[in-house]
């Protein structure tokens, strides 16, 4: 084999990607981007924007049935702290995902961090598309929610390191802290909801201060099910 | 949107998957070089006067996905293990339920390759641009690009040959 033939073996590979984000999502964030620019410090006003709304993309619940894959986000309203840096209120307005949880194909969910806000909403998104959790964001654990009891295996994640035990099965993907920093690179993971033991479910909690985002980390566990902690 | 800026979205739709695929052969994460891939065109319509006038956009999309891949490391202060080849090979996110599949076999070739030669071989051999654009793009001399190439094709052709070959044989 030579070396065409080899670059030719190569490139056929790459028909192989495709590339699933929308034009108009990367629009919506690109405005975001833009906008971030103009108004100095807007990113970090954002975290603690007072008026936080919700845009789901698609209806709570969506059927993923015939469908690649769907999603559903978060969005930061920031048009009070628009208003507040000195520009004018008739500016254009400034949706940014906060996160963004899509169904893949193979039925496992994706979670992209960029910003740690509106718990309820991923927590209600999650549980819609069948993941059992609780969510918080309060710098607390869910005081309704007990440890699932796992012998002789990793219960919860260590930063960087693949889970073990039945959590490395449900979060099959490197788990990464400091979601706050993502802003501008959103982190993901990736939960396998099938692969939750029985009467098990996920929690998903902030510790260190929110909105400061070098003492701010994101940590996921396993709890038992119930409906005060995890809904079912 | 269109309104504004109505060439946007045909650029994205027409270079998106090579971006991506560019991108995933040098992170080795599918949806890691999604959101990074993604993040860039954001940036890329943000900056579209400017980035439209580009000698090669598409390059541009490519080397801030990645420069964007390099700040997420930096502050993570550690790198997705891909140490393991078999791992490589069978993780999910080379390929992806979603977006395809890239053979494993050249996957894990890719990713026993340096990261600067692998950025070379994404950029001159999947973007198709020339020596000199590569070299732009990722800041570097046009002999290195093509010393960087070299290296990297001997070392895909030593890893891979032999497996093509057996295959053949069988």
């Amino acid at each position: 084999m030579n070396d065409d033939e080899l670059i030719m073996a190569l490139r056929e590979q790459r028909g192989t990607v495709t590339m699933t984000t929308p034009v108009e999502q990367i629009i919506s964030r690109g405005r975001a981007v833009r906008a971030r620019r103009r108004v100095p410090g807007a990113a970090a006003a954002l975290g603690a924007a007072a008026a936080v709304a919700v845009s789901v993309a698609l209806p709570p619940g969506h059927p993923a049935a015939g469908h690649p894959a769907a999603s559903h986000s978060a969005a930061s309203h920031s048009a009070a702290s628009y208003s507040a840096a000195g520009h004018p209120a008739s500016g254009p307005a400034v949706q940014l995902a906060a996160w963004t949880v899509t169904r893949r194909a193979d039925g496992s969910i994706q979670v992209t961090f960029r910003e740690a806000t509106d718990p309820a909403g991923l927590q209600r998104t999650l549980r819609a598309d069948g993941v059992p959790v609780s969510v918080t964001f309060t710098g607390h654990q869910n005081p309704a929610c007990h440890p699932y009891p796992v012998s002789g295996s990793q219960a919860e994640p260590s930063p960087g390191q693949p889970f073990g035990g039945p959590m490395g099965s449900v979060v099959p993907r490197d788990f990464f802290r400091n979601p706050k920093q993502s802003y501008t690179t959103p982190y993901a993971l990736v939960i396998n909801p099938s692969a939750l033991p029985s009467g098990a479910g996920l929690q998903i909690w902030t510790s260190g201060t929110p909105g400061a985002a070098d003492n701010f980390q994101l940590n996921m566990s396993l709890v038992q099910a119930s409906p005060q902690c995890t809904g079912s | 949107m269109g309104s504004q800026r109505p060439d946007f979205a045909e650029f994205y739709r027409e270079v998106k998957d090579e971006c991506l695929f560019a991108v995933v052969v040098s992170v080795g994460d599918r949806d890691t070089a999604q959101d990074l891939v993604a993040e860039a065109f954001a940036r890329a319509w943000a900056s579209w006067p400017a980035v439209s006038r580009h000698p090669a956009p598409a390059a541009w999309v490519v080397r801030t996905a990645l420069n964007a891949g390099v700040s997420r490391w930096r502050r993570r202060r550690r790198e997705v293990a891909v140490a393991d080849l078999a791992l490589v090979a069978d993780r999910p996110a080379a390929g992806g339920a979603a977006g395809g599949s890239v053979d494993p076999r050249i996957m894990a070739a890719l990713m026993r390759l340096p990261a600067r030669q692998r950025q070379v071989v994404a950029l001159r051999l999947f973007l198709d641009l020339d020596t000199e654009r590569t070299a732009q793009a990722l800041g570097i001399a046009p002999g290195t690009v093509q010393a960087h190439l070299g290296r990297a094709m001997a070392a895909l052709r030593d890893d891979l040959v032999p497996v093509w070959q057996e295959e053949n044989q069988s």
